[in-house]
């Protein structure tokens, strides 16, 4: 059994910690990018659920349920580095779906009980607004956290990972590549 | 005659009764917004720090109590002055909230060290402390005002605790990880919303057991009761889901703004209201045609965790 073979069957067997003991103050980030095509375009990009390679971080997607609710993938971002995610809600006809990680380590992300939703949304002239938020706790479960589990640590993280992923998203599409 | 001077003397008693308000605790702008349930117009903001979560309103109205776990205090609010009063040390997490139906004492769960401490607000401190299970998140009051529950979230079950003894005299078992707890205005019935397994789970507080569980949306946080029907914020679904209870039947389930999670019913049982965590809003749902029929702005990140509608005198 190769290590990726072996993360997915001990992410299979592993009990849910999406809804484990938290800290005190759910957080907030919203990254938006504005992408010079239109609103169809992009969402042929990113609305498949079962393919996260516009993302740079992602190195792959594997899952099962389609687009669904209830819909599963785990992304690989490098060696052991996995983040298993779950489909909330998904309208393609909004262009928009939410998700929540239901199994990832603190060193991958600090955060948990992370959720988050993306939307393309269409603008003036033909272009498009893409909406990334997210909503989570910081990666310690309790009152006065080291600083690498902190609030902010988490935000940063998270903002970064959606900075990141729509620039590309905004150039892929934007140029065709 | 006597029919127009009866109209004459409602019409007077309308126009000089002020509209009942809600106080929303907004954690990430740290404050409460009073926003007035006729207009929707938030009519006061008081900063409060701490990022504050829970809240408790008195009876009559005229103080509501709001936790702040991270500054680790609650603050007291004149309601009718529009202004905290005071500011009551509290150790650990405090979260959940509830106040006595005879106005005192104030009860506060420590989300953190598996306690809910008693608070007497006249004289500004903790004066009792009672075990419970992990995680306590919400407090209720039973409307005869002798028994307490908490939620014990990471223990799967709810404490019973004797308000006179201050002892904890049962334990019952729930779905997985119950968050919000709601007693029903006969002290019959208690329910939960169970966070983990997407369910809640109805009480029989006499019998001290589970007796029913009803699926909901996903991620439901707290349930609110009016028109015999359950009302129940789902977080991830980005409804609130709506069930008979006395068949408990589901009976639908209501879009509402993004991340539900505080949830109370009118005290004449027309309206329930919603905070939106995520969408910064507070949702009215008619109970009767079970829409939304309206939306005001509230501060950032509204939990409105606990009971937070204000009748006005």
């Amino acid at each position: 059994m190769n290590t990726r073979r072996f993360w997915l069957a001990a992410l299979a067997t592993a009990i849910p910690l999406a809804a484990l003991a938290h800290g005190p103050t759910r957080q907030k980030t919203v990254v938006t990018v504005e992408i010079n095509a239109a609103p169809e375009k992009v969402w042929a990009v990113i609305g498949n659920f079962q393919d996260m390679s516009w993302h740079p971080a992602v190195q792959k997607t594997e899952g099962k349920g389609g687009n669904g609710e209830g819909a599963t993938r785990v992304l690989t971002l490098g060696p052991g580095a996995l983040v298993a995610e779950e489909i909330n809600k998904y309208d393609a006809a909004k262009m928009m779906y939410s998700y929540k990680i239901t199994e990832v380590d603190i060193k991958v992300l600090p955060v948990t009980n992370y959720s988050s939703t993306i939307t393309v949304t269409p603008m003036e002239g033909g272009k498009s607004s893409v909406e990334w938020k997210g909503a989570f706790y910081r990666g310690f479960p309790n009152n006065d956290p080291p600083p690498e589990l902190s609030d902010e640590a988490a935000v940063k993280a998270i903002a970064g990972v959606y900075q990141s992923g729509l620039d590309a998203l905004k150039k892929k599409v934007e140029t065709g590549s | 005659m006597r029919t127009r001077a009866t109209l004459a003397w409602l019409v007077t008693l309308c126009a000089g009764a002020a509209a009942d308000e809600a106080f929303v605790t907004n954690q990430l702008s740290g404050d409460v917004s009073v926003i007035d349930l006729a207009s929707g117009r938030t009519v006061a903001t008081l900063a409060l720090g701490g990022k504050p979560a829970g809240i408790a309103m008195t009876p009559d109205g005229a103080r509501a109590y709001a936790s702040s776990p991270e500054g680790k205090y609650v603050s007291v609010i004149d309601t009718a002055a529009r202004t905290v009063v005071a500011r009551i040390a509290v150790e650990g997490g405090p979260l959940g909230i509830a106040v006595h139906p005879d106005g005192a004492p104030v009860y506060v769960a420590d989300w953190y060290n598996a306690r809910l401490f008693v608070v007497d607000p006249a004289a500004g401190r903790v004066t009792g402390t009672i075990a419970t299970g992990l995680s306590p998140s919400g407090v209720a009051v039973s409307p005869d005002g002798r028994l307490v529950l908490t939620a014990d979230r990471d223990a799967d079950q709810v404490s019973v605790i004797a308000a006179a003894s201050l002892e904890r005299v049962a334990t019952i078992r729930t779905g997985v990880r119950p968050f919000g707890v709601t007693i029903d205005a006969a002290g019959a019935r208690a329910y939960t919303a169970n966070v983990g397994s997407d369910d809640v789970s109805v009480i029989d507080l006499a019998a001290r057991t589970e007796i029913a569980r009803v699926k909901v949306g996903k991620r439901p946080y707290a349930v609110a009761l009016a028109q015999g029907r359950g009302f129940v914020t789902d977080q991830y679904s980005q409804t609130v889901s709506v069930f008979d209870l006395a068949t408990l039947q589901p009976l639908a389930a209501i879009e509402v703004g993004e991340y539900p999670e505080g949830i109370e019913a009118s005290r004449d049982g027309t309206r329930v209201y919603v905070a939106n965590w995520e969408s910064n809003g507070l949702s009215v749902i008619d109970t009767q045609t079970l829409k939304v029929i309206g939306t005001y702005k509230t501060g950032d990140g509204p939990r409105a965790f606990g009971s937070f509608l204000r009748v006005t005198p």
